[in-house]
C-alpha cells in the first residue's frame, strides 16, 4: 500500500475496507511503519499497542464479523486514545506517576461504542498530567513534540492525540476537553477538533478534571472525519447523569444536507479576541473571517470580558479538580508506596507528593483553598455567578447570530520550555478556549492557514446542540482553504 | 491568606508537599494567580445573579433500583490494582503513628 | 455548683441504612452484602474507580421522602447532592457523596419533629434534618487497631443507601433519648424502608453537653441500649468534671461497649472543613408536590395512628397500646389473637409483661419464636375457665414459647383437667347457691343435701370442678352463713 493512502480520509477508507477487508492489514501496515519512522522524534503514545497484538484482534474481527461488515461505522479505522479515558485491559495513566501501573477493568462508554462499530484502538496518547496544562509539558513521562516544528510544543492538553494526527501516525483520534483541550492542541498541529455540547458526549470512564466542564471530542484531519467520529460518540448514557437525553442526530448526513443546501448564517465576529491576539494570527484568521463573511451575514460582536474569563475559568476548574483528584490515594489502585506502621494522613499526603506532578499538585492545593470555608464566596461561588452572567451574554449573543468565531488560540506553538518560567502566560492563552466549556457549548477548532510554518486556526461557537451548524462551516472553510488530510512531515 | 505561611496552610489543607524548590516557585505563582482570581471583583453586576453550577439544564435522572446478577467474587475490579489480603484491601492504619 | 439544676441537652445524629433497597445508592450491584466475602459486593463505581459516574437509586429518593412525611419535616422542593470532602481509606473517593444545608444545596427534608413518651407525659422531640447518603467501606484490623501494622478494608458496604436524620439537642436524658431511638426504629420498621436489626444498619451519634459548658461528641454507637449506656456514663463522667471546678473539652469520643467506658479520640489538630459543593456530576431534580403528595397518602399507618388505634378499639390506655405498637412485631400478635379473643387488657397485659420478657430471655426474634396467637389465646381461656391458675399459666408460657407446645394436649398428658383454682370454683359456688336459695336452706340442716350443691357446681362446669375443693369452698361458705 502507498502513502497516498496516509492522506485518504476515513470516509474513503471505510469504502476501501468494506470492499477488501484485507486492506484494513495493508493500512495497519502503513500506520505502524509511520508510528516507527516518527514515534521516537515526537512522542505522541504513552501506550502504544503492538502491531502484532493489533493484528491478531484484526484477524478475529474480520473472521467474526464478515456478514456485519456493512453496518459497521468504524470497521478498520486505527484510532489514538487520550489517555484520560479508560480502556478495559490497555493501562490508563493520565500522564501521571500515579497511575503508571493502573489497568483500568473496564471501558469507558465512548470506547465500548467505538469498538461495537468495528474501530481500532492502537494506543493511548500523551497528555498532560490529569489535563492540567496546555502544552503537553506536564505529562509524567515527556513531552510530545509538535510535528511540524519539534523544536514547539504541541498544545495541549490533548497533545499527543493532534500530533498523531497531524504526523500520520492515526487518521482519528479522541481527545478531552475542559478548558480547550481539544481545540488548542488541534490549532497548534493543524488538525480539527471539535468540543461537543456539554452533556452530549458520555463522560463514563473519563478521568475527570472538572466534572461540570468536561467532554470528550472528536480530533481528525478533515471535517467529515470529525462527523463520522461524533456520529459514534455522542448520545445518551444511562451511566452518565449529566447525559443528554439525545439520540439519533445523524451528523454526516446533517452535514451533507447543510453543505448541499448552503443556508446563509448569522455569525458574530468577536472583536477583542481578534485585536488581543498576536499579530500573524491576527492577520490569518482576518482571512477566515473574509472567507466566511462573503457568503454569510457577519456583524462585529464586543465580548467586555477578558482575564476575567480566566479567572473564573481557573478558579472552578481548580475546585472540582481538588475534589476529583482526592481518590488518587494508591489503596484500590495507583502509586503505591510502603505504608506499614505509618499513619494513613502521612501515606497520603505522601502518595500525592510522589505521584502528582508540580502542576497538579500546584491546583489541587488552589482548590482546596478555594472550596474552604473562608474563601468559597470570595472565588468559588463568585466565579459561578460570573458563569451565570456570560451564559446570559452568549444566550443574548446567539438570538442575534449563529455562530460566534474567534482565533482558536491567540498564539502561536510556543517553544517547549517557553511558558514553564510563566505559567500564567499559558493561562492566559486559555481566554478565547474557556468561553464554551463555562457556558456548555460546542465549539470547534478548524487550521486555516500557516504562518511561518506554524498552524493557524479560527475557532467557532455556537448555540448547544448544533454541532452540525459547525461542521458545515467547517467544511465550507475546509473547501476554501484546502487545509485537508494534510500530514506533517516530520524531519 | 494571612497564615504564617501560605504553603504550610495549603500543604495542610490538601494534604500534600511541595518540595522545597518547588516551594519558592510555587509562592511567586500563587500570588499571580490569585492577582487573576482578583480580577472577578472587577464585575459590577455579579451581586444581582445566583450561581450557576450546571450548564445545562437537566433533570437528575433517576434509577430503578435493580441490581445487576452478578458480583466479583473473582476480585477481577482489584487484583490488578489493588494488593489484596484474604480478598481484603491491605491499607495503611488510620490511627497512630 | 448546683449541678443538678443544670440542664442536659442531648442531640442525636442517626445512620441508617435503607436495607429494604435491592441495590445500592448510586449503583446497581446487589445491597445484601452482608455474609458475603469481602471486596466482591462492588463494581467499578463504588469502588471510586477513576472516571466513573454516580446514577442516583429512583427508590432511595422515595424512601427517604417516606420517613421525612413520616417525622413530620418539610421535604424540599430540590433534590440536590453535594460532596463532603475528608480524606479517610473507607471512602473510595475520598468525598462522600451527601446532602447539607448550604449555598445552592439543601436538605432532602427538614424541620420535623417525632412524639415520644418519657415518664407518663409526652414530649416533642425536633427533627433538624434528613440527608440521603453512601455509607463507606469499613476497616478491619488483624490482631488490635493498636499492634496491626496496616489496616484491611472491605468495600462491600461502600454505597449503601444511608439515611442521616439529625435532631435538635431536645432530650434531657438518656432514658428519652432511647424512648427516641425506639420510636424512631418503630417508624421506620412501620415504612418497611429498614430492617434496623441487622447487623450495622442503625448506628448513631449522640452530642451531650450540660447547658453551659463544652459539647462532646460520642461516636458510631451500635445499638440503642448501648446510646443509654453511653450518655448515661458520659453524664457521670462530665458532672465530675464540673463539680471539681473543671471546663469539659470540647471534643469527639468513642464508645467501647465492652469496656462500658467513652474514650477520647485523639483530638484533629484542626477543624475539620468538609469544603461542601453540589455535587456537579449529579444535576438537580426538582421533586414536585405532586410526587410527594403520591408517597404520602400511600404511607402506611405509623406508629402513632395504631396507637391511637388501639386506644379506640381495644379500650388500652396509652402505656400498653404504646408498648405493643412499638413493637411492631408484638402489635401485630396483639391483633391476630384479638381476632379469637376478646378480653382485649387481659391479652395485652400477657404479652407485655411475661410474653416480652421470655421472648427477651431467650434472645429471640419475632421469625424464630414459636408461639402462635392460637396458643396465646388457648392458654388465656383455659386461665378463663379456671382449669389453670396464675401461677401454672406462668409455667407453660416458656415452653410454648420455646418449644410450641399445644397447650391443651400439654394440660390433658399433665392431668389438669379438674378445675382447682379456688377463686374460679368459689365464683361458680356462689353463683350456683344464689340460684337456688332451697337447696342452701336445705344444706345449712341436713349435711347430706350438700352433695345436690356439689352435682349443680359439676352441671355448671362440665364436670370438671374438682369434687374434693367444691365441698370445701361449700362448707366454707356454709359456716359463714351459719
Amino acid at each position: 500500500m502507498s502513502y497516498k493512502y496516509l492522506s485518504m480520509p476515513v470516509y474513503r477508507l471505510l469504502q476501501e475496507f468494506k470492499t477488501d477487508p484485507m486492506k484494513i492489514f495493508d493500512y495497519l501496515e502503513l500506520v505502524y511503519k509511520v508510528i516507527n519512522g516518527t514515534e521516537n522524534k515526537i512522542r505522541s503514545f504513552i501506550t502504544l499497542i503492538s502491531k502484532d497484538i493489533v493484528f491478531k484482534y484484526v484477524e478475529k474481527l474480520v473472521k467474526e464479523g464478515l456478514e456485519k461488515f456493512d453496518s459497521l461505522k468504524l470497521l478498520g479505522i486505527p484510532i489514538a486514545v487520550k489517555d484520560n479515558i479508560s480502556t478495559k485491559g490497555i493501562r490508563t495513566t493520565c500522564a501521571s506517576r500515579m497511575l503508571e501501573n493502573y489497568i483500568p477493568p473496564y471501558n469507558a462508554t465512548v470506547i465500548e461504542r467505538i469498538i461495537k462499530e468495528g474501530g481500532i484502538i492502537i494506543g493511548k496518547t500523551n497528555m498532560d498530567e490529569f489535563a492540567m496544562g496546555s502544552t503537553t509539558e506536564t505529562s509524567a513521562f515527556y513531552p510530545t513534540r509538535n510535528p511540524w516544528d519539534l523544536s514547539r510544543v504541541p498544545g495541549g492538553s490533548s497533545g499527543g492525540s493532534a500530533a498523531a494526527l497531524s504526523a500520520g501516525e492515526a487518521p482519528l483520534a479522541l481527545g478531552s476537553d475542559t478548558g480547550g483541550s481539544i481545540r488548542n492542541p488541534a490549532a497548534f498541529c493543524g488538525v480539527y477538533g471539535l468540543k461537543p455540547t456539554y452533556g452530549l458526549v458520555s463522560r463514563y470512564g473519563l478521568i475527570a478534571y472538572a466534572s461540570s466542564m468536561d467532554q470528550i471530542g472528536p480530533m481528525a484531519r478533515n471535517t467529515m472525519d470529525l462527523a463520522i467520529l461524533l456520529n459514534i460518540i455522542a448520545g445518551h448514557d444511562s451511566k452518565d447523569s449529566t447525559s443528554l437525553l439525545i439520540n439519533g442526530k445523524d451528523y454526516v448526513s446533517l452535514l451533507k444536507e447543510l453543505t448541499h443546501k448552503e443556508p446563509r448564517l448569522r455569525i458574530g465576529i468577536i472583536k477583542e479576541l481578534f485585536e488581543n491576539s498576536d499579530e500573524g494570527i491576527r492577520s490569518k484568521t482576518y482571512k477566515a473571517v473574509d472567507m466566511l463573511c462573503a457568503y454569510h451575514d457577519c456583524l462585529t460582536i464586543s465580548l467586555p470580558y477578558g482575564k476575567q474569563l480566566v479567572a473564573a475559568y481557573y478558579i472552578i476548574a481548580m475546585a472540582e479538580a481538588s475534589s476529583n483528584l482526592a481518590r488518587f490515594d494508591g489503596v484500590r489502585y495507583g502509586l503505591k508506596i510502603p505504608f506499614e506502621n505509618k499513619g494513613w494522613d502521612e501515606i497520603y499526603s505522601e502518595v500525592r507528593t510522589k505521584g502528582f506532578g508540580y502542576e497538579v499538585k500546584k491546583r489541587i492545593a488552589l482548590g482546596a483553598y478555594i472550596l474552604s470555608v473562608g474563601y468559597r464566596d470570595m472565588y468559588y461561588i463568585r466565579a459561578l455567578k460570573f458563569r451565570r452572567i456570560l451564559k446570559e451574554t452568549f444566550d443574548k449573543i446567539f438570538k442575534s447570530v449563529d455562530a460566534v468565531m474567534s482565533p482558536t488560540m491567540p498564539i502561536l506553538p510556543p517553544k517547549l520550555g517557553e511558558f514553564f518560567e510563566d505559567p500564567l502566560r499559558m493561562y492566559l492563552a486559555d481566554v478565547n478556549t474557556v468561553i464554551a466549556n463555562l457556558i456548555g457549548v460546542p465549539a470547534i477548532s478548524i487550521p486555516i492557514d500557516f504562518y511561518n510554518g506554524l498552524p493557524v486556526a479560527v475557532q467557532i461557537m455556537s448555540r448547544q446542540l448544533t454541532e452540525e451548524v459547525l461542521l458545515y462551516l467547517s467544511m465550507q472553510l475546509e473547501e476554501k482553504t484546502r487545509f485537508r488530510n494534510i500530514v506533517a512531515e516530520v524531519h | 491568606m494571612q497564615e504564617s505561611d501560605v504553603i504550610d496552610y495549603l500543604e495542610r489543607l490538601a494534604l500534600l508537599k511541595f518540595t522545597e524548590s518547588e516551594r519558592e516557585k510555587v509562592r511567586i505563582e500563587i500570588t499571580k494567580i490569585i492577582e487573576l482570581f482578583n480580577e472577578l471583583m472587577k464585575v459590577e453586576e455579579l451581586d444581582r445573579v445566583e450561581p450557576l453550577y450546571h450548564v445545562i439544564e437537566i433533570e437528575l435522572p433517576l434509577r430503578d433500583d435493580e441490581p445487576l446478577d452478578t458480583v466479583d467474587s473473582s476480585h477481577e475490579l482489584l487484583s490488578e490494582n489493588a494488593i489484596l489480603e484474604n480478598g481484603y484491601i491491605k491499607a495503611p492504619k488510620t490511627v497512630g503513628e | 455548683m448546683l449541678i443538678n439544676n443544670l440542664n442536659i441537652l442531648i442531640g442525636l445524629e442517626v445512620h441508617t441504612q435503607l436495607t429494604k433497597l435491592r441495590s445500592k445508592l448510586f449503583c446497581p450491584t446487589p445491597a445484601d452484602y452482608r455474609k458475603s466475602p469481602p471486596n466482591t459486593y462492588v463494581c467499578p463505581i463504588c469502588l471510586g474507580l477513576p472516571g466513573t459516574l454516580p446514577v442516583v437509586n429512583k427508590k432511595a429518593v422515595e424512601y427517604a421522602i417516606a420517613v421525612a412525611k413520616a417525622l413530620n419535616c418539610e421535604v424540599s422542593d430540590k433534590l440536590v447532592f453535594v460532596r463532603k470532602h475528608y480524606f479517610y481509606p473507607d471512602l473510595p473517593k475520598n468525598y462522600q457523596i451527601s446532602q447539607y444545608i448550604g449555598p445552592g444545596f439543601t436538605a432532602i427534608a427538614r424541620n420535623g419533629y417525632v412524639k415520644i413518651y418519657a415518664d407518663g407525659k409526652v414530649k416533642i422531640i425536633r427533627i433538624r434534618r434528613v440527608n440521603i447518603e453512601e455509607d463507606p467501606g469499613r476497616i478491619v484490623y488483624v490482631g488490635s487497631i493498636e499492634i496491626s501494622p496496616y489496616s484491611l478494608i472491605d468495600y462491600n458496604r461502600s454505597g449503601i443507601a444511608l439515611l442521616e436524620i439529625v435532631t435538635e439537642p431536645d432530650m434531657a436524658s438518656p432514658k428519652e433519648a432511647r424512648a427516641f431511638l425506639e420510636k424512631l426504629i418503630a417508624i421506620l420498621e412501620y415504612l418497611g424502608v429498614t430492617d434496623p436489626r441487622e447487623e450495622g444498619a442503625f448506628r448513631v451519634d449522640a452530642n451531650i453537653s450540660f447547658e453551659g459548658f463544652g459539647r462532646v461528641e460520642i461516636k458510631n454507637i451500635g445499638s440503642v441500649k448501648d446510646v443509654e449506656k453511653a450518655l448515661t456514663y458520659e453524664i457521670i463522667r462530665q458532672k465530675k468534671i464540673i463539680e471539681q471546678g473543671g471546663k469539659v473539652e470540647r471534643e469527639t469520643r468513642h464508645w467501647n461497649p465492652s469496656k462500658g467506658v467513652t474514650v477520647s479520640l485523639r483530638s484533629k489538630e484542626y477543624e475539620e472543613d468538609y469544603r461542601y459543593f453540589p455535587d456537579p456530576d449529579l444535576p438537580p431534580m426538582k421533586l414536585d408536590k405532586s410526587l410527594i403528595e403520591r408517597i404520602s397518602s400511600a404511607l402506611p399507618e405509623l406508629p402513632d395512628n395504631r396507637i391511637a388505634r388501639f386506644t379506640m378499639q381495644y379500650g388500652l390506655d396509652e402505656y400498653r397500646a404504646s408498648v405493643l405498637v412499638l413493637n411492631k412485631w408484638l402489635a401485630d400478635f396483639f391483633e391476630d389473637a384479638a381476632k379469637i379473643y376478646s378480653n382485649y387488657k387481659k391479652l395485652a397485659d400477657l404479652l407485655i409483661t411475661d410474653f416480652l420478657r421470655w421472648i427477651n430471655e431467650y434472645n429471640l426474634s419475632p421469625e424464630n419464636f414459636k408461639a402462635t396467637p392460637l396458643h396465646i389465646v388457648k392458654l388465656l381461656k383455659l386461665w378463663d375457665e379456671g382449669i389453670l391458675s396464675v401461677k401454672m399459666v406462668k409455667e407453660i408460657l416458656p415452653q410454648i414459647i420455646k418449644d410450641g407446645i399445644d397447650v391443651e394436649s400439654y394440660v390433658a398428658a399433665s392431668g389438669y383437667v379438674k378445675i382447682i383454682d379456688k377463686s374460679y370454683l368459689h365464683k361458680i359456688v356462689e353463683e350456683v347457691m344464689k340460684e337456688h336459695p332451697k337447696a342452701v336452706q336445705d344444706a345449712l340442716s341436713n349435711p347430706k343435701a350438700i352433695n345436690y350443691l356439689i352435682g349443680l357446681v359439676m352441671k355448671k362446669t362440665g364436670g370438671k370442678a374438682d369434687p374434693q375443693i367444691t365441698k370445701e369452698i361449700i362448707q366454707e361458705i356454709l359456716s359463714s352463713i351459719r
